[in-house]
């Protein structure tokens, strides 16, 4: 059985040569349409991937200040108060903002210090230098982001001076660069001392700009997190929810590419099956031939499976490189901003771009079946004809 | 054997393009034998040729191979008795263009079992019996309608056919080409195949066992040789 199954497959390559124009044709639209749909879902992917190691470094809680819908500053009470709350093990003050402009723009973060051994999960992502110390509250400390680093150009042990809002300039020394594993997490981030932020924005005493908790792990943290919105004008958002969040966001915008692109796919199978049509004739006439032969109808129809599988998976994967190539090399030109939608795009910045095995077994089955689908069934119609009639018509 | 009763064929029934192209056709062919189907073109000869070649299904009537009421069975059966037992020689020569001509002898046995390279060796000793070697890696659309037609030839016998069924096969050929598929068609009875012949030509009439000819897709005249 083997050696007949051999025979179709040669018999399809030699199909694919001979049928060259529709080859052709049919490789190159799929092609263009999957790189372009693989550049979306991978950097889609990816972003999902970043948020996800972003949320894992996150806390268990984070708590602000909601008053009118806006979100205000949390006074600082509100830590003594949590602190208190059963499965509660630590609530950190913290003070955060955006500062910058331009190619200049940054996240500042400013964490409590005292008691760091809670060091909220940055000193495994520090790259080279170190992260902060209780002893750097006060001395200008700062570790950077790798991204932001390199626009500043900056490096461990430089000293850089920020603009604050109010137009001050506030001198910090680098004492680390955080790697460029959470690109988006990191990437624009500049972490210092709670007591030099709060000088950096000008926050009053009393006052946080959030504050974030961390549980006992045998308490259910949505039992935690219930407990803590009892609290007045607290809004609690957990790490599920914010991941959640997240993924809301890249998979909204990546589903509204993805399916104008899918769109593009269906149009490209109907190209697919017009060049079907264009060789009908040819193909109608070769048919009725082979069954003369004694070839059968599923052996017809093999030997157009193996033709549409070569021709698809080959289009895929070419068109998947093609996607990641564009995504690694070009930065994925237009889909970045788009999937992005917030954020301010260096030329430094590395789009992050993860391959999965749902997204690649999603590509290939959008190429293959329409492509099946748009010649088997031609050649199926023929092959259930009478060989005789298959071939005057053809002839006719 | 095989028989034909009150075979009929008509293409597109019931419509203003209705046409008979075949009436009541009934028909014998014993094994080892030639039997011809001789008359005017539009007489049904070759209508007849693919009912019996099982490649076109008739409209009403039967079709018995040693006995056995094959008309209706499954397309599947009937494309395995082709591929087992049936060679087929079209009067359009019907070769596959994009291909040498030995590629056009070596596809059909693609649908077999087997390294159709096995089949090479025999293919080159009909093409050298035919005088075509030389042009057996040329695309056929590169050969004469000649050459066509002995690349047909060759393609039809290489398996070693039980029946071969022929539409005409001396219409493009020369003299001595075609003296040398009456050569090969008696030799190929003489070996117990079964031959049947569509033709004008009265010299393959001489060799036949049996002739029946036709007119407006009847059988008018029935000769045993």
């Amino acid at each position: 059985m083997l050696k007949r199954h051999r025979n179709f497959f040669h018999y399809a390559l030699d199909c694919l040569k001979k049928y060259k124009t529709r080859t052709f044709v049919v490789l190159i639209a799929f092609t263009i349409a999957i790189s372009m749909l693989s550049s979306i879902l991978f950097l889609k992917d990816g972003l999902e991937r970043e948020a996800e190691l972003s949320v894992s470094l996150a806390p268990d809680i984070t708590v602000s200040y909601l008053q009118g819908g806006r979100v205000l500053l949390l006074p600082s009470s509100y830590i003594d108060k949590a602190s208190e709350i059963k499965g509660v093990v630590r609530a950190l003050p913290r003070i955060w903002g955006y500062d910058g402009k331009g190619l200049n723009t940054y996240t500042v973060r400013g964490l409590d210090l005292s008691g760091v051994e809670v060091d909220y999960g940055f000193s495994n992502l520090v790259k080279k230098g170190r992260f902060l110390v209780p002893e750097d509250a006060g001395t200008g400390s700062i570790v950077i982001g790798e991204l932001l680093a390199g626009v500043l150009k900056v490096d461990v042990g430089d000293t850089m001076i920020l603009l604050s809002e109010s137009i001050e300039a506030n001198r910090f020394t680098v004492v680390g660069i955080f790697s460029s594993e959470t690109t988006i997490y990191t990437a624009d981030l500049i972490v210092m001392p709670i007591d030099d932020a709060r000088k950096f924005f000008k926050i009053p005493e009393g006052y946080v700009t959030d504050m974030i908790i961390y549980t006992d792990p045998e308490v259910p943290v949505d039992n935690v997190a219930a407990e803590l919105s009892t609290m007045p004008n607290a809004r609690v958002l957990t790490k599920d929810i914010l991941l959640r969040g997240y993924k809301a966001a890249y998979g909204g915008r990546g589903g509204f590419l993805v399916t104008f692109w899918v769109i593009l796919l269906s149009a490209v199978a109907l190209v697919c099956f017009s060049q079907a049509t264009i060789v009908g004739r040819e193909s109608m006439f070769e048919v009725g031939l082979l069954k003369t032969f004694g070839f059968t109808t599923l052996d017809i129809i093999e030997i157009r499976l193996i033709e549409s599988l070569i021709l698809g998976v080959f289009s895929a994967s070419l068109g998947m490189v093609i996607g990641i190539v564009y995504d690694i090399w070009f930065k994925a030109g237009i889909f970045a901003q788009s999937l992005l939608g917030w954020a301010f795009l260096p030329a430094e910045f590395h789009m992050p771009v993860y391959v999965s095995f749902p997204s690649v077994f999603s590509l290939y089955a959008v190429t293959v079946l329409p492509l099946l689908f748009a010649t088997t069934v031609p050649a199926w119609l023929n092959a259930i004809t009478d060989p005789e009639l298959a071939m005057r018509r053809a002839a006719a | 054997m095989i028989e034909t009763m009150n075979l009929t064929k008509i293409y597109n029934p019931g419509t203003p393009r209705e046409v008979v192209a075949a009436r009541d056709v009934n028909i014998r062919i014993d094994d080892g034998t030639i039997t011809i189907l001789r008359g005017p073109s539009g007489s049904g000869k070759t209508t007849v040729l693919s009912m019996i070649g099982l490649i076109l299904t008739p409209s009403s009537g039967r079709i018995l191979i040693d006995g056995e009421n094959v008309t209706r069975y499954s397309d599947y059966w009937k494309a395995l008795y082709r591929r087992m037992n049936v060679g087929f020689i079209f009067q359009h020569i019907n070769l596959l263009p994009g291909y040498t001509a030995m590629e056009n002898v070596l596809i059909p046995l693609l649908c077999l079992d087997e390294d159709v390279l096995n089949y090479k060796n025999k293919a080159l000793e009909l093409f050298k019996r035919l005088k075509i070697t030389e042009r057996v890696g040329n695309l056929v659309q590169q050969l004469s309608g000649g050459e066509q037609q002995r690349v047909a030839l060759v393609r039809a016998l290489v398996r070693d056919p039980k029946i071969i069924l022929a539409d005409e096969p001396t219409v493009f050929v020369d003299e001595e080409t075609a003296r040398i598929v009456f050569e090969m068609f008696g030799e190929l009875r003489d070996q117990g195949k079964t031959v049947v012949v569509s033709t004008h030509d009265p010299r393959l009439i001489k060799i036949a066992d049996r002739v029946y000819t036709m007119e407006k897709g009847t059988v008018v005249r029935e000769q045993e040789a």
